[in-house]
C-alpha cells in the first residue's frame, strides 16, 4: 500500500516531477530503428515522459529527436520537410539540425541574425540493438551508453519489438517483476499439474539489491531429492527487467528475455519486448515470435502499436476456453505469449491503480523492493545525487534459471552466472 | 511571447471576460444567408463567443437570433416550430418573436407573457451574411459594411469552415505575410497540387520587411520584398478590429491574368477552443467572379471541402493528419497538404487548441502579429475602463481595399499604394 501522495510520486513522470527527473537520468528507448530508417524520410511523432517530440533521420543518417513544436509560432514539426541535413517547418521555413540549431530562417530579412539566437529542444540519440535511444536529462549527467548485453549480440541472435499499454508505466513494471502471478494468470493448461509452477505455486521471493537495481530469485521447492527450481531475474533501474526465457523446454541454447516499461505519459506506456541467445545458434522464428516483427500481425503498427485485442473487446476473452482450458480464457499464442494476459489484467486495474486500496503480501516482495528503490532514487536525484544504475555495472548481468540442490542458496550457486558472464559466450557484433 | 496571463486575456471570449466583452462591441458574422434561405424555414443552431444560440427567419423575412434554451424549462428552441411570425417551443408552446418577446403561452390559463423575454440579439443582413450584435444596446456600432458586402452578388463569394483551435491563432496565421510563400509554395513548375508558384514575385521576393501603420479601424500593413536590383513587390493588407483581414489578390497566379480581386477572412470565435473561419472574395471592377471563384473550389475552404451538414467542418482535419501526402510533399508542394487554406488550418491546429504563447520566439517578420496583439490588449483595457474600443464606432474601414503591386524600388510604397488602398468615395451602405 502507498499513500496517495507516494502513489503520485512513483507514477507521474512529466518534466519537473520527482520520478520524471529520475527517468531523465537514464538512456530511454524512444523508438525502433526501422521507424526512422531512411535518411530524409518521413518524420515520426514520439511521446516520452509526457513530452511531445518529433524524430527524423537527416541526409547524413544522423537521428534527431526534437520538440514537436517549432519554437517560432509553435506549429507542429510533424509536417516538416526533412531535407538537406535538417527538418524544416513548413509554416515559415525555419530549419533545425539534429542538435536543435536553427540553420535557416528564410522568413526573416537576410541581415537578421535571429537564427543564431533560436534553438529547438533536442535530445541526443543513439541507434543500438535495433532501438533508437535518447537521453532527456542535463548534459553533465549523461550516463554511458545503454549497452545491455542484448544490444551487443549479432542481429541474428536478438529480437525486439514494442506494444502500447494503456495504463501507467509502473503497473506494467510491477506486473513484470512479480513472479508469482505466472502460476495463475499464465496457466494455459489447467489440467496439467506437472509444471514446476503448478507443483510449487507459492514460491519464496528473495531480493538482492545491487548498485544497478536488484537481482531476485523465485525459489520453488520441488522435493528434497530434486532440489529447488530457481528462476533468477534482474531489475535494472529504472524500468528494465531480464528474465530467463520461458521457452526452456525447447532444448536449444539458453536465452534471456526482458521488458522495458517506458512511460509515454502518465496514462500510457510502451512495453518493449526483447530476447537474445546466449548460445551459437541464431534465434528461430519460434524463439523470436512475440519479441519481434512477427507479432505485428496482431499489433497494429499503423495505430500506435496497439494490439488488436484490447480493452475495447475485453482482450478477446473466451469464456468457454476459460472454463475448460486456460486460467484466463485470454489468448496466449506465439505472437502474444503471456503478454496479452498481462496487459489485460494490468489495464483492468484502471489507468493508474489506486495503491491506497491494495493489500500486499509476502510474495509481493519484489514489487515492494522496486517501489522503495524508485522512491529512494527519486530522493537522491532531488538532493542532487546520482541514482543507482547510471553506471556501466549492468552491462554483463544475465538472467538464468536452474534447479539447485536444496542446501545451495542461489545467491551463491548462481553468482558467476548472473553477474560475471560465466559459462556462455554469446556472439557479439 | 506573452505571459500566461496575457495569453489568457487575448484568447478567452466567454461572457464577462475582457476579450469577450470587447468582441461583443462589434458586429459579428453569425450565419450565411443560405442557412436561413426563406421565411419560416427550419431554425439553425449556432454558437458564438461560448453562447449557444438559435437563428430563424420569420414569416416576414425578419431574422431572429435567440438564446438556444426556452426561458420556461430550458428546452432547446432548435426543436421549435417556426410559424406565424415567431418561433414556438414544442415543449409547452411558448412562442417568441425575433426580438425575444413572448407572444403566446399555450399552456397557461392566465398568461404572463409580458413578463417573460428570451434573450435576443439584433441582426443585420448584408453581403450573403447574417450579422449579429451581442453587446450592450446603447453601444451598438454603425452597421457592418465592407466593399465585399456591397458589390453585386455575382462579384462575390462567401464560405465558412469550422477550425478546431482558438480564434486568435487562426487570425495570427492570417495576418502573417511571411509564411505564405513558404507554407504555400509549390516546389516545382507544374506541380500537381495547388500552391504559390516559384515564378511569382511572392516567392522570388524572399523574406519580406513588414511595416505596420496603425489606423482608427485597426491597421494597414505591408510586406515589402525586394525583387532584384530595381524593383520591389509590395503587398498591402488591412486589419479591421477585432478579427477581419483584407488581402490583395490582383496578380494572376498559375498562368492566369491579373484581375481586380480582394480576398479576406473573419476569424469568429465559436468558443475558446473553436472558431469559424469566414472566407470571402470579390471583384471590384466590372468582371464578375467565375463559379469556381465564388464557391472557393481549390482553396480547401470552399464548398467541395467542407460539410454543411456537419457544422461546416473540413474533410481534412486533425484526425486524419489533414490528409498529408508525403510523396507530394517530397516532389510537388512544401507541405503535401492539398489546398492553401487546409495548409493554414493544419499548422494552426497543430499548435494545440490554445497555443502556449509563453514558449514562442517572435522575430521582426512577425511584426503584424505583435501589432494585432497590442491593439487587442489595448481594446480590452479600454472596454474594461468604460471606453469604446478602437474601430467599434468608425466607418472608415468601409473604404478600404487590399492592393499588391510591383514597382520601382526607389519609390516610397506609401506614395504609390495608399491612394489605391483607400479608393475614392464609396456608396453608403444600405439599411
Amino acid at each position: 500500500m502507498l499513500n496517495a501522495q507516494d502513489n503520485q510520486l512513483v507514477s507521474q513522470t512529466g518534466p519537473g516531477t520527482p520520478m520524471g527527473e529520475l527517468m531523465r537520468r537514464y538512456w530511454i528507448p524512444a523508438l525502433l530503428s526501422w521507424e526512422v530508417a531512411e535518411p530524409d524520410g518521413t518524420p515520426v511523432r514520439v511521446k516520452l515522459l509526457g513530452e511531445e517530440l518529433i524524430t527524423f533521420k537527416d541526409t547524413d543518417g544522423k537521428i534527431g529527436l526534437i520538440d514537436n513544436y517549432c519554437p517560432h509560432r509553435r506549429a507542429s514539426l510533424f509536417f516538416g520537410r526533412n531535407e538537406e541535413c535538417g527538418l524544416r517547418c513548413v509554416y515559415h521555413g525555419w530549419k533545425f539540425d539534429v542538435d536543435g540549431n536553427c540553420v535557416d530562417m528564410p522568413s526573416e530579412p537576410a541581415e537578421s541574425n535571429f537564427k543564431d539566437k533560436v534553438k529547438v529542444l533536442a535530445y541526443p540519440c543513439m541507434d543500438m540493438g535495433g532501438v533508437v535511444w535518447t537521453y532527456m536529462g542535463t548534459l553533465e549527467n549523461q550516463p554511458p551508453p545503454p549497452m545491455f548485453e542484448w544490444t551487443q549480440v549479432v542481429e541474428t541472435h536478438r529480437a525486439v519489438n514494442k506494444v502500447l499499454q494503456e495504463s501507467n508505466w509502473l503497473q506494467g513494471l510491477e506486473g513484470g517483476v512479480d513472479s508469482v502471478h505466472a502460476s495463475y494468470l499464465h496457466n494455459n493448461d489447467i489440467t496439467n499439474t506437472t509444471r514446476y509452477e503448478s507443483r510449487s505455486a507459492a514460491p519464496s521471493i528473495e531480493v538482492e539489491p545491487t548498485d544497478y537495481g536488484y537481482a531476485y530469485g523465485s525459489v520453488r521447492h520441488l522435493s528434497k531429492e530434486e532440489g529447488n527450481f530457481v528462476r533468477a531475474y534482474q531489475f535494472i533501474m529504472p524500468f528494465t527487467q531480464l528474465r530467463p526465457d520461458d521457452r526452456r523446454e525447447s532444448g536449444a541454447s539458453p536465452k534471456v528475455a526482458g521488458h522495458m516499461w517506458v512511460p509515454i505519459d502518465d496514462e500510457n506506456h510502451f512495453v518493449w519486448n526483447f530476447v537474445y541467445s546466449l548460445g551459437d545458434e541464431p534465434l528461430t522464428d519460434a524463439d523470436k515470435a512475440k519479441h519481434s516483427d512477427l507479432a505485428y500481425e496482431v499489433i497494429d503498427i499503423n495505430n500506435g502499436f496497439r494490439c488488436i485485442w484490447n480493452a475495447d473487446n475485453d482482450y478477446g476473452i473466451d469464456r468457454e476456453v476459460q472454463r475448460t482450458q486456460t486460467f484466463t480464457g485470454i489468448l496466449a499464442d506465439a505472437r502474444v505469449g503471456a503478454n496479452l494476459q498481462d496487459r489485460g489484467i494490468q489495464e483492468s486495474m484502471g489507468t493508474i491503480v489506486d495503491r491506497t486500496r491494495e493489500h500486499l503480501a509476502t510474495t509481493d516482495r519484489a514489487i515492494i523492493a522496486t517501489r522503495r528503490m524508485l522512491q529512494e532514487a527519486a530522493n537522491v536525484v532531488g538532493d542532487g545525487g546520482t541514482p543507482r544504475g547510471t553506471g556501466p555495472s549492468y552491462y554483463k548481468v544475465r538472467s538464468i534459471q536452474r534447479v539447485l540442490p536444496v542446501d545451495v542458496p542461489w545467491q551463491e550457486g548462481m553468482k558467476e552466472l548472473l553477474f560475471e558472464g560465466a559459462e556462455y559466450s554469446p556472439i557479439m557484433q | 511571447m506573452l505571459t500566461a496571463e496575457d495569453n489568457a486575456l487575448v484568447t478567452k471570449v466567454g461572457a464577462g471576460t475582457p476579450m469577450g466583452e470587447t468582441i461583443r462591441r462589434y458586429w459579428l458574422p453569425a450565419l450565411l444567408t443560405r442557412e436561413l434561405p426563406e421565411p419560416d424555414c427550419a431554425p439553425v443552431r449556432l454558437r458564438l463567443l461560448g453562447e449557444d444560440l438559435i437563428g430563424f427567419r420569420d414569416t416576414n423575412g425578419d431574422i431572429g437570433i435567440l438564446e438556444e434554451n426556452c426561458p420556461h424549462r430550458l428546452a432547446s428552441l432548435f426543436l421549435g416550430r417556426n410559424e406565424e411570425s415567431g418561433l414556438r417551443c414544442v415543449y409547452h408552446g411558448w412562442k417568441f418573436d425575433v426580438n425575444g418577446n413572448c407572444v403566446d403561452q399555450m399552456n397557461e390559463p392566465i398568461d404572463f407573457k409580458d413578463k417573460v423575454k428570451a434573450k435576443a440579439y439584433p441582426t443585420y443582413e448584408a453581403g450573403d451574411v447574417i450579422w449579429v450584435y451581442m453587446g450592450p444596446a446603447d453601444k451598438i456600432p454603425p452597421v457592418p459594411s465592407f466593399e465585399y458586402t456591397r458589390v453585386p452578388e455575382t462579384h462575390r463569394g462567401v464560405t465558412k469552415v469550422w477550425q478546431e483551435c482558438n480564434w486568435l491563432q487562426a487570425l495570427e496565421g492570417g495576418i502573417d505575410s511571411s509564411h505564405a510563400p513558404i507554407l504555400h509554395r509549390q516546389i516545382r513548375e507544374g506541380a500537381s497540387s495547388a500552391g504559390i508558384q516559384l515564378s511569382t514575385p511572392f516567392v522570388r521576393g524572399g523574406a519580406p520587411t513588414i511595416e505596420v501603420d496603425i489606423t482608427d479601424y485597426g491597421y494597414r500593413y505591408t510586406g515589402v520584398r525586394q525583387l532584384g536590383e530595381k524593383e520591389q513587390y509590395v503587398r498591402g493588407y488591412h486589419f479591421a478590429m477585432p478579427f477581419t483581414q483584407l488581402r490583395p489578390s490582383q496578380i494572376g497566379r498559375a498562368g492566369s491574368p491579373d484581375r481586380a480581386h480582394v480576398d479576406g477572412h473573419h476569424w469568429v470565435p465559436i468558443d475558446d477552443d473553436n472558431c469559424m473561419v469566414w472566407n470571402w472574395t470579390y471583384s471590384f471592377n466590372d468582371q464578375p467572379l467565375s463559379e469556381k471563384e465564388r464557391t472557393g473550389e481549390g482553396s480547401a475552404n470552399g464548398w467541395p471541402n467542407v460539410d454543411p451538414d456537419n457544422q461546416y467542418r473540413a474533410k481534412g482535419n486533425v484526425r486524419n493528419d489533414w490528409l498529408i501526402d508525403r510523396d507530394v510533399q517530397r516532389t510537388d508542394t512544401f507541405t503535401g497538404i492539398d489546398g492553401i487554406n487546409a495548409q493554414d488550418r493544419g499548422v494552426q491546429e497543430s499548435m494545440g487548441t490554445v497555443v502556449d504563447r509563453t514558449r514562442e520566439h517572435l522575430g521582426p517578420a512577425d511584426g503584424a502579429i505583435i501589432a494585432a496583439r497590442k491593439l487587442l490588449i489595448e481594446a480590452a483595457r479600454a472596454v474594461a475602463e468604460g471606453d469604446d474600443p478602437r474601430g467599434a464606432h468608425t466607418t472608415s474601414y468601409y473604404n478600404t481595399r487590399a492592393i499588391e503591386k510591383v514597382f520601382d524600388g526607389s519609390l516610397a510604397w506609401r506614395d504609390v499604394m495608399l491612394p489605391e488602398m483607400y479608393p475614392e468615395e464609396q456608396p453608403e451602405p444600405a439599411g
